[in-house]
């Protein structure tokens, strides 16, 4: 593949500053969250949240511009290996993962705890994309619909044994907006959503673990238990609500200073904004995704290939989906699962993921011109 | 746009389903409507949360960074009316844990934590816990052990950063030093109870308060409380302190002088034990017939007040229940008797009141009358005197205590139908005696009063039914102080207190004055009066001289002074089941007297559960004046 076809000026730069101003606003509230437990970050400190991420954003920032000189079609040549690697290490997880808040979610590499999923999400995106852009012309058959399903069935059965019921969800719908963009046909998703619908009583009653029935019963009445597990979900509340339209200020959110938020660096740092910067900073904050889910759908409009369309609708989902989980889980919207706030909550794995999707993004767009018909028809 | 054709593409494909790359431009626009669906979904919650509840939210982030903790003040002293302090604050370490403040996560560990250092059993700390922090108050902490040893506070101060919500609880208590000697009077105090605390929440009271539960301690509650204050503190999510925010101090209302003269109460419980002899129960009472203060009052058997007060001693309590001789009733004001002799000075004041008597009637006892049944004709009662005492005046009537002249008094004389003398009758001798206040409560300062009850034609059958019509016997019971009439000790002592004072049938008080940490007077309290005598004053004073011959050569003599002249009356009020010749085996004691005749200052009542009135409460009566008035005389002498 030639590198030298790619062209510097279609890469998109509002598409990369929309997502370093929402690094940036995560590192201001990371900032504002751990002041009291690590006071002012030094440089170099890498103990310290706001210089981790921002060493994290550094190291993502750089992998992004490499990757984006790359021909992302080289994905889809890696994607077997890359899948089959993938389930390996989710299935390690599930069986000798580091357990946090009742899950197991994480390995150590190096003395760094990662989390799997993250970049799961992500290589599960490219499988698909090269599946399905592999099998376009057959997407209305019910075998390869449900080949499609059963590669992200896979995953989905091992994040949600984690247990991880949001990484499950995420994985579930991304497969779902990814076969619909690859043009599925609406009756099989019907079909398939009418199987779901009526084995939702029954996961509930059998597949859930006590764990996840809690979490939904708190959702539903955090008051029931105002002091013990509903407390996160509950002072994430009474934080975002606190906030009012301006918020209290930087740094001076009360629920945030004196750790009423758990996790409030990466799960609720969305609380912390709600409190200290109000409606306002939410507003900014929502309009610099909605930027970026702007520019992400471009590149997938602007992709010649069904690869690449495909690659960057996943990641659109796959952005917009955690984003929404998130903060709706912030405001009571959805029972508390573990799914961190793209670009802004703390977190490496995550950070460089979103990276990684940048960059594949870029490379997508500065080589839509390369579009041939060989390529076209490259199956 | 037509594409390059493709082999395996069917026809029928090709024309009713778009290619591919329309689908997907076609769902790329639907991705941005859900893109502005969901963010939209949020902004409404946002706006919703912030903007609409804001307020509801905000107060709540308040309430959840503000925690008020309440500061009570010291519980106000007790003081004698020579200012002898009474009683003390101690401080002592509770083990206590805020339930709020202890995470899901560490529930456990805490509950070993505080199982470990106090030696409560897990269950108990783990249950009572779980209770408080469901309870609409897991702010206060709960006390897991009251009264641990210093050691033991120090080893929980210690442990304090790996027990979120432990804590040592610095408690004031209560101590009497005097114990049994003014337990009485003064109660103590205990931990509030779950209906107190249902009721004396809006009033400032917490969830492991104390208030005052008998005597003083009880009555005068309010003014030895004071106002707690309160500290409004910012706090972490931990439950530990940043800031404090804004401070009430607590107001302490004051302290208290009680009219009590404790050196004479010492005195007055000694006589009494030395006197007690087969006494169940002995009280002596002394009061001044002016102001109404009480300067000495004395129930025996007394207890100590220090087991009640919390922490309770469970193992001292149980035999203080099971007392037979109930001591902790105070029973100067809580139990009552019939008051024998005594109550002729109310039958003697209401007969030369109403004239039924002079000075001058004279009535000769020969040691007992007849008096005919009055529905039965042939059948005759008789009602003894306690001795042939011949014939009488009014003075020697009252001071030789003759019953037979009293019978005449109250019930009038009849020899064959005919009236021969007329008597007051038990409407007007009832009358009289709740003029004197008997029958209803003294409205003194201290709980658990007994009314006591004033008999009457109407009384009698509402208590024993209708056939249980009032007869003349009774009337000459009541006379005598027999029979249905029944008083306190506290009772009688205001009738003897009214004789003295010139009619005024006083409240008694045992707070003399509340006062500030100087000692400055905040509130005296006044003399109160609940009623003044329709008696006058020429009548009161045949009554005082009366009196005052019977303490000179009557039974009630044995009380006479050596310091000062008195003016007294015996009682031996009979009680219980009378043997074969009418006679009773038990009586009970009474004396009731005040001095100085000519210028009366104090009045004492002395009662005895078993004993005759001028034999065991006559000297008691006489001890207590001799050392009133003796050591009353060493002062004025002393320059």
């Amino acid at each position: 593949m030639n590198t030298r076809s790619a062209r510097i000026r279609d890469f998109d730069p509002v598409l990369m500053l929309a997502a370093l101003a929402l690094v940036a606003m995560g590192g201001l509230l990371i900032y504002s969250a751990s002041l009291t437990q690590f006071g002012s970050p030094s440089l170099g400190d890498l103990g310290h949240p706001v210089i981790r991420q921002a060493a994290f954003a550094t190291v993502g920032l750089i992998v992004a511009l490499g990757i984006a000189r790359a021909n992302y079609r080289v994905l889809g040549v890696l994607s077997v290996g890359m899948y089959v690697a993938a389930i390996a290490v989710l299935a390690f997880v599930v069986v000798a993962g580091e357990a946090t808040y009742g899950s197991r979610r994480w390995i150590e590499i190096a003395g760094t705890p990662v989390q799997p999923s993250e970049i799961a999400k992500l290589v599960v995106i490219i499988a698909l994309a090269k599946y399905l852009s592999d099998h376009q012309d057959s997407i209305g058959e019910l075998k390869v619909f449900l080949t499609s399903l059963a590669m992200a069935a896979v995953p989905t059965l091992l994040v949600f044994a984690e247990p991880d019921l949001g990484s499950a969800v995420i994985f579930a719908v991304i497969w779902l907006g990814m076969v619909l963009a690859a043009g599925a046909k609406w009756r099989h998703v019907a079909g398939l959503a009418g199987v779901a619908l009526v084995s939702v009583p029954f996961a509930l009653i059998g597949l859930i673990n006590d764990y996840q029935r809690e979490r939904i019963a708190l959702w539903l009445d955090p008051e029931s238990d105002p002091l013990g597990a509903g407390f996160q979900s509950l002072q994430a509340q009474i934080g975002i609500g606190s906030g009012g339209f301006f918020g209290k200020g930087l740094t001076q959110g009360g629920q945030t200073q004196l750790d009423y938020l758990r996790t409030e660096t990466t799960d609720y740092v969305f609380s912390v904004l709600g409190e200290e910067l109000g409606l306002f900073g939410a507003l900014i904050l929502f309009s610099l995704f909605i930027i970026l889910l702007w520019r992400a759908l471009r590149v997938a409009e602007l992709s010649r290939d069904l690869f690449g369309r495909l690659l960057a609708t996943g990641m659109v989902i796959f952005i917009l989906l955690q984003t929404f989980i998130n903060i709706a889980v912030n405001v009571g919207l959805l029972p508390v699962t573990g799914i961190p706030l793209p670009f802004v909550s703390q977190g490496g794995s995550s950070l460089i993921t979103l990276f990684i999707s940048l960059g594949i993004l870029q490379s997508i767009l500065m080589r839509r011109r390369t579009f041939t018909v060989s390529n076209y028809y490259d199956t | 746009m037509q594409l390059p054709t493709s082999g395996s593409r069917r026809w029928r494909s090709r024309t009713s389903e778009p290619r591919p790359i329309e689908v997907a431009r076609r769902r790329s626009l639907l991705l941005r409507a859900l893109i502005i669906f969901l963010f939209g979904v949020l902004s409404v919650q946002l706006v919703r949360m912030q903007i609409v509840q804001h307020e509801e939210f905000n107060a709540r982030a308040e309430s959840n960074r503000l925690r008020t903790i309440p500061e009570l003040p010291a519980r106000g002293l007790i003081y004698d009316r020579f200012g002898e302090q009474l009683v003390e604050n101690l401080p002592i370490f509770s083990a206590a844990v805020v339930p709020a403040d202890v995470p899901d996560s560490q529930f456990l560990v805490v509950v070993a934590g505080l199982s470990e250092i106090t030696g409560v059993s897990t269950d108990e700390i783990a249950r009572d816990l779980e209770d408080a922090r469901k309870s609409g108050d897991p702010f206060t902490p709960l006390i897991i052990k009251q009264d641990i040893d210093e050691e033991t506070a120090f080893l929980l101060r210690e442990r304090q950063p790996e027990l979120p919500g432990a804590q040592v609880l610095v408690e004031s208590i209560r101590s009497y030093p005097y114990e049994a000697l003014v337990s009485q009077l003064l109660g103590f105090v205990g931990r509030i109870d779950e209906q107190e605390y249902a009721e004396l929440r809006s009033r400032g009271y917490l969830l492991n308060d104390r208030l005052g539960k008998a005597g003083v301690e009880y009555v005068h509650e309010a003014m030895l409380r004071g106002s707690p204050g309160y500290r409004q503190v910012e706090i972490d999510a931990a439950g530990e302190e940043i800031n404090t925010i804004r401070t009430v101090a607590p107001r302490s209302a004051g302290n208290l002088v009680l009219s009590l003269d404790l050196d004479l109460q010492r005195q007055v419980e000694r006589y009494l034990i030395e006197a007690q002899g087969n006494s169940l129960n002995a009280v002596a009472v002394v009061i001044d017939v002016n102001s109404g203060g009480i300067l000495s009052m004395v129930s025996l058997p007394s207890y100590d007040n220090n087991i009640l007060t919390d922490p309770v001693d469970q193992e001292a309590l149980a035999p203080l229940y099971d007392d037979p001789a109930k001591p902790m009733v105070n029973h100067a004001i809580s139990e009552v008797y019939p008051p024998g002799s005594t109550f002729k000075q109310v039958t003697g004041t209401a007969a030369l009141q109403e004239g039924v008597a002079s000075p001058d009637t004279t009535i000769t006892s020969r040691g007992l009358i007849t008096v005919e049944d009055e529905y039965n004709p042939e059948r005759t009662w008789i009602m003894r005197d306690w001795a042939a005492l011949g014939t009488m005046d009014f003075y020697r009537g009252l001071a030789m205590s003759s019953d037979v002249y009293f019978y005449y008094l109250s019930g009038g004389y009849y020899q064959g139908g005919q009236e021969i003398f007329e008597g007051l009758g038990v409407e007007r001798l009832s009358a009289y005696a709740r003029e004197y206040g008997l029958g209803s409560l003294t409205g003194i300062d201290l709980p658990g009063e007994a009314t006591g009850s004033v008999p009457d034609a109407t009384w009698k059958t509402d208590t024993f039914g209708e056939d249980a019509v009032w007869t003349l016997g009774d009337t000459y019971n009541f006379g005598i102080g027999q029979g249905f009439l029944t008083v306190t000790p506290m009772q009688l002592l205001l009738v003897t207190a009214a004789i003295a004072n010139g009619g005024d049938v006083l409240v008694p008080h045992v707070l003399q004055d509340v006062v500030d940490e100087q000692g400055n007077i905040l509130q005296h309290i006044q003399r109160e009066v609940s009623n003044t005598l329709d008696i006058s004053p020429r009548n009161l004073g045949i009554m005082q001289e009366a009196l005052r011959q019977a303490a000179s050569y009557g039974p009630a003599r044995t009380g006479a002074s050596n310091f000062v002249t008195i003016a007294g009356k015996t009682g031996t009020a009979e009680f219980g089941q009378p043997l074969a010749d009418g006679t009773y085996p038990n009586s009970h004691a009474w004396y009731t007297a005040y001095a100085p005749f000519e210028d009366p200052e104090i009045a004492v009542v002395v009662f005895l559960e078993q004993g005759i009135g001028a034999t065991n409460a006559g000297p008691v009566a006489k001890n207590i004046f001799d050392y009133y008035f003796d050591r009353q005389r060493l002062v004025e002498s002393t320059p």
